[in-house]
């Protein structure tokens, strides 16, 4: 019923213009696999020659090992939910539902079975004859998912699907997704340019840049170890020390930064290797906000620096804490809500730390501008 | 402020002088059609009577106006014209839709000559496409030798929507070009991937979403080829529609028959005008209710007043409606008071006119003497004779148009 | 090509082709293409086309300029008059029509609550959908001699005798006036709807005068209603037929009745045709014109 579905260096180009350059990648029967990236890095134009709606001008697009150049949208395995979910207006739920029946030729009892069947197993029962815009946005995207359903697809695409939710119900339908996911067993290529929904629904990231694949890796590898700086600064939040190396100690890097002699370690390159520098070479260094701490007595860490304070934004669970060095690097942080900051608005200067494992040092990249 | 409140009673003003100009003639026109006078007028007014919608008259001198029930050639070209309006829309709907179609999918440089190539004849002056047709298709029928392209070439309905096809195709065009703007093309490619192919596709998606430009293209097609004149009047060739059967007369003297025409006409849009009107308004109001339901249901607390209990609400234009029925009571109470309604009163007023015919008879014949003289004068090769010819006897107009003959001796 | 065909499946591409093929060759370029052609010709029964007789000939357009050659005059000054009479009013009742419209259309699209727009527009629609001979015959009835007008202004006692308002040719031009006026407003209004109130407020807000305010923001955002506007009313009234064979008086003549002579009454085809194709080269070089002084394109104007 599942499938795999492998892109051997797949490029779409428009006339001069990539769209995507040459991506690989292998994506597991029944697995939960996400493209994210900003808008225009080419994750749509990936999803729409994975569907058929446009041919890769090179490379091969292979689902459960069949080549599909040359097939149309109509003849593959493959079902997709559009970003606008382009539901039919003029048909009813049971009808938008079962339409990939009924252009088959399905009689229309076995239809209305087939659309009831899915209409439960989406949690709308008994909404078969409502009119799509007498239905709330979360229903129909439901629906939605419900009709690509309904011919049981080996691959599901979603385009975006949950963008025009608001935050609520978005969250509640990235787990209802992912129920839905383990429930049907098929394979769900995901795209979205939101990190949040990408980390807390898929097994497997790939995060894309202007036409071309950063890393490939599950959620915590592409969050913990970015492999570029634009990786490390798009996924989550980051702050970037550029710098200097002035001692390499195995997978230990000592920078030079504002000043400071921060110790960091290196970052991954993937199949186990690591980046190599030596001295004096430009990097920069990562440290996620929730890694820095205000220093008290008691702990101790190997990265201790000064900041000056700058402001202070409450953002309901956490507290972002921005100050900066000679006020030039930027550094925030954040803390729980819990933690006491009265005392911190008064003084002009705020101790921080932060751990060595917690700092990630890679070689001068494009970061993902905010 | 004062100056802004005074700017507003200028603006009302003048907006009550458009709609004026506008609606004046039309409801003056309507109101002559009772006159049982020969020439529609308000003033003098003769008899009030529906002799116009009926047989018409004999006038008193010896001209047969007929009425609109008895007109034979109004009848044929009415269902000549039925005919062709129904022609052009099984023509021109198809041709439109497939154009706009067509315009989504062709790109840049092409799209451009593309969609001018298509909007031309709505340019192209009316005569002009009638002209064309009717030129091509002669040469047509010549070269066919007594075929079946003779036979079309030389037939006044086939150019006539042939002709009317190519321009109102354009309007159907642009209805569904503007409806398909809106089109959401990732429908199409839904539908595609669940595995439809295009045929499905442009039956079970397409068309339906077009369904309503489709029906209000084939409503525009129809009028516009009922109502058209300008193409008409040349590719009807020996045939005749209503159009030009109406030309015709009124060239050859106006009759209040036309007027009564007219008011069936007028009558009919105001009717469907209404109809359409209401239809859309309670369509609205449906939704409406249906999107304050769905709301109501979303927000769950109070705060959105419930829906007002249904009383019997009387819409205000019924007013209106009444007023003008009691005033035509009252007013047709009046003119029967005063005998201006009935055949007591026609045959008062046509026993007058009698006497007063043999004056007009000799007038007339003066007028026609001199006139003659005056043509073969100055009318040698010149335009003038051709005109004449067109136009017919200058003098017809004279009488009928109403003049009094005096006043144009004098001139 | 092959993409088109994978995209609409054969069945439905065979129709778009056949339609769109049906219609712009058969009904739009060759009718024209052999008006065109026929304009060059000698005036000949139509059996001996294509005969020794058939050759190219300019005698239609000089018939037009310099008029029959048994005529003594140099040019010929009817048939160019009219020529020129017809633009001359076509373009003045373009313009009348342009500032008489121009106050409603934007009292409806937007000074008026939604509900008195919308009833302005059915209003305006009602007459549009009666024919325009019939619009014309109820002008006729105001203009005549014993008509409404004459009747009321004597009743008043402010003229002595009729008016004849026909052979002033008044009735005419009123006529054409009120026949084209809806084609004027609905793409004012098109135009002027789209635009954003708080514009209005903003340049109120800011000092504008009422008149700046129009010249400045209503006028260049309504610039490509406007050239729409002029150019269906230009062309409209400049081709008319209708209005003119009702409404003119016998001694004046519309540039569309000189054509329907040749055709109808003098059985000279080729002549008709030169004077089409004539007309039709004023048409395209008004919407050409159009198109320069406006800066728009073909397409804002037709819509």
């Amino acid at each position: 019923m599942s499938a795999d579905v492998e892109l051997q260096n797949v490029s779409v180009s428009f006339g001069n213009f990539y769209a995507a350059k040459n991506v690989s990648v292998k994506i597991e029967k029944g697995e939960f696999f996400s493209f994210l990236g900003p808008s225009g890095c080419g994750k749509t134009t990936l999803l729409r020659a994975i569907s058929g709606f446009s041919e890769p001008s090179d490379g091969q697009i292979l689902i459960g090992n069949q080549d599909m150049a040359g097939i149309g949208p109509n003849k593959r395995p493959t079902s997709l939910i559009f970003q606008n979910l382009a539901l039919f207006p003029l048909m009813s739920v049971a009808d938008n539902i079962a339409f990939s029946l009924e252009v088959r030729g399905t009689g229309k009892v076995q239809r209305r079975k087939r659309a009831d069947e899915l209409l439960e197993l989406v949690a709308l029962s008994g909404q078969g004859d409502k009119k799509v815009h007498e239905l709330s946005g979360g229903q129909r995207q439901r629906v939605a998912i419900a009709r690509a359903l309904a011919i049981e697809p080996e691959v599901l695409l979603l385009d975006e699907p949950l963008s025009a939710l608001d935050l609520k119900l978005r969250q509640k339908m990235r787990t209802e997704l992912r129920e839905i996911q383990k429930r049907v067993g098929i394979t769900f290529i995901y795209i979205t340019h939101d990190q949040g929904e990408a980390l807390t629904m898929s097994d497997r990231i790939a995060v894309m840049n202007q036409g071309e694949l950063e890393q490939i890796g599950s959620c915590h590898n592409v969050y913990e170890s970015p492999r570029t700086p634009f990786v490390a600064t798009f996924v989550g939040e980051n702050n970037a020390f550029y710098g200097t190396v002035s001692a390499v100690d195995g997978d230990m890097v000592n920078v030079l930064a504002d000043g400071h002699n921060f110790l960091a370690k290196a970052g991954d390159l993937g199949e186990g290797k690591k980046y190599t520098f030596k001295k004096d070479d430009k990097v920069i260094m990562f440290v996620r906000p929730e890694s820095i701490f205000l220093k008290d007595q008691n702990n101790q860490a190997d990265n201790i620096f000064t900041a000056g304070f700058k402001a202070i934004e409450f953002e309901g669970n956490l507290k972002n804490i921005y100050m900066s060095i000679d006020g030039k690097q930027n550094v925030r942080c954040s803390v729980s809500n819990a933690v006491d900051t009265t005392d911190l608005s008064n003084s002009k200067n705020v101790e921080l730390k932060f751990s060595s494992r917690d700092a990630v040092v890679l070689p001068v990249g494009p970061l993902a501008v905010d | 402020m004062k100056s802004q409140q005074a700017l507003k009673i200028l603006l009302g003003i003048y907006i009550f002088i458009f709609f004026a100009y506008l609606f004046g003639p039309l409801v003056i026109m309507s109101i002559t059609a009772f006159n049982s006078a020969e020439f529609p007028s308000i003033t003098p007014w003769e008899c009030f009577s529906f002799r116009w919608f009926n047989e018409g008259k004999i006038a008193y001198d010896g001209q047969h106006l007929a009425g609109l029930a008895t007109d034979w050639r109004l009848h044929e070209g009415l269902i000549t014209s039925l005919k062709i309006g129904l022609g052009v829309v099984l023509l021109a709907v198809p041709i439109g839709l497939s154009a706009a179609l067509v315009l989504t999918q062709v790109h840049s440089r092409l799209r451009t000559a593309f969609y001018s190539l298509s909007i031309m004849p709505v340019l192209f002056p009316g005569v002009i496409i009638g002209i064309s047709t009717v030129v091509l298709w002669d040469r047509i029928a010549t070269m066919g030798g007594g075929g079946l392209a003779t036979e079309l070439g030389r037939n006044g309905i086939f150019l006539t929507i042939l002709a009317q096809a190519c321009f109102i195709s354009t309007y159907c065009f642009l209805i569904f070009v503007a409806r398909l703007q809106r089109f959401d093309q990732t429908q199409e490619e839904a539908a595609l991937d669940l595995g439809a192919n295009q045929t499905q596709v442009f039956f079970k998606i397409l068309i339906p979403y077009m369904m309503p430009a489709i029906a209000s293209s084939c409503v525009i097609a129809f009028l516009a080829s009922f109502e058209n004149y300008n193409t008409t009047v040349f590719s009807i060739l020996s045939d005749q529609t209503l159009t030009t059967v109406i030309a015709s007369k009124v060239r050859l003297g106006i009759s209040p028959a036309i007027s009564s025409l007219a008011l069936v006409i007028i009558l009919i849009t105001l009717t469907v005008t209404i109809i359409y009107e209401v239809l859309r308004r309670r369509e609205d109001k449906k939704k409406k209710e249906l999107e304050a339901e769905a709301l109501f249901a979303q927000t769950l607390d109070s705060r959105l007043k419930k829906a007002k209990t249904k009383g019997l609400k009387i819409p205000k234009s019924i007013f209106g409606i009444l007023f003008v029925v009691v005033v035509c009571i009252f007013g047709f109470n009046k003119m029967v008071e005063k005998g201006m309604y009935g055949s007591t009163c026609i045959a008062a007023s046509e026993k007058e006119k009698k006497s007063n015919f043999a004056d007009q008879l000799k007038l007339l014949q003066k007028n026609a003497e001199k006139a003659s003289q005056q043509s073969s004068e100055n009318g040698d090769v010149g335009e003038k004779k051709e005109f004449d010819s067109i136009f017919g006897d200058p003098n017809l107009f004279k009488d009928f148009g109403g003049f009094d003959s005096k006043t144009q001796d004098q001139d | 090509m092959k993409y088109f065909f994978n995209k609409n499946g054969p069945l439905i591409s065979t129709y778009l082709i056949i339609a769109i093929s049906f219609w712009f060759v058969f009904l739009i370029i060759i009718p024209q293409l052999y008006m065109f052609d026929l304009s060059f010709r000698p005036n000949i029964p139509s059996l001996l086309r294509g005969g020794p007789d058939d050759v190219y000939t300019l005698i239609h357009y000089k018939h037009f300029l310099f008029g029959s050659q048994t005529s003594g005059e140099s040019y010929n000054y009817v048939d160019v008059g009219v020529f020129f009479n017809t633009l001359l009013i076509a373009i003045l009742i373009t313009l009348i029509n342009l500032c008489f419209c121009y106050p409603i259309a934007f009292y409806i699209a937007k000074v008026a609550s939604p509900n008195t727009a919308r009833l302005l527009i059915v209003s305006l629609i009602i007459p549009f959908w009666i024919n325009e001979l019939l619009r014309s015959f109820a002008l006729r009835i105001l203009f005549a001699g014993e008509g409404f007008i004459n009747n009321a202004l004597l009743k008043l006692g402010l003229i002595d005798n009729g008016i004849n308002f026909i052979a002033m040719d008044v009735a005419l031009y009123t006529g054409l006036n009120y026949a084209y006026i809806l084609l004027m407003i609905f793409p004012l209004y098109n135009a002027m709807e789209t635009l954003d109130k708080n514009q209005l407020e903003a340049a109120e807000d800011l000092g504008s005068s009422m008149l700046k305010t129009h010249f400045r923001i209503v006028i260049p955002h309504a610039k490509a209603g406007i050239a729409s506007g002029c150019t269906m009313v230009f062309m409209l009234t400049a081709g008319a037929l209708a209005t003119p064979v009702v409404l003119s008086s016998p001694n004046t003549f519309w540039f569309t009745q000189l054509i329907y002579q040749w055709f109808n009454m003098n059985d000279n085809w080729p002549r008709g045709a030169a004077y089409s194709v004539v007309l039709l080269s004023v048409s395209v070089v008004f919407v050409l014109l159009m198109m320069r002084i406006f800066k728009v394109k073909i397409g804002e104007i037709v819509r």
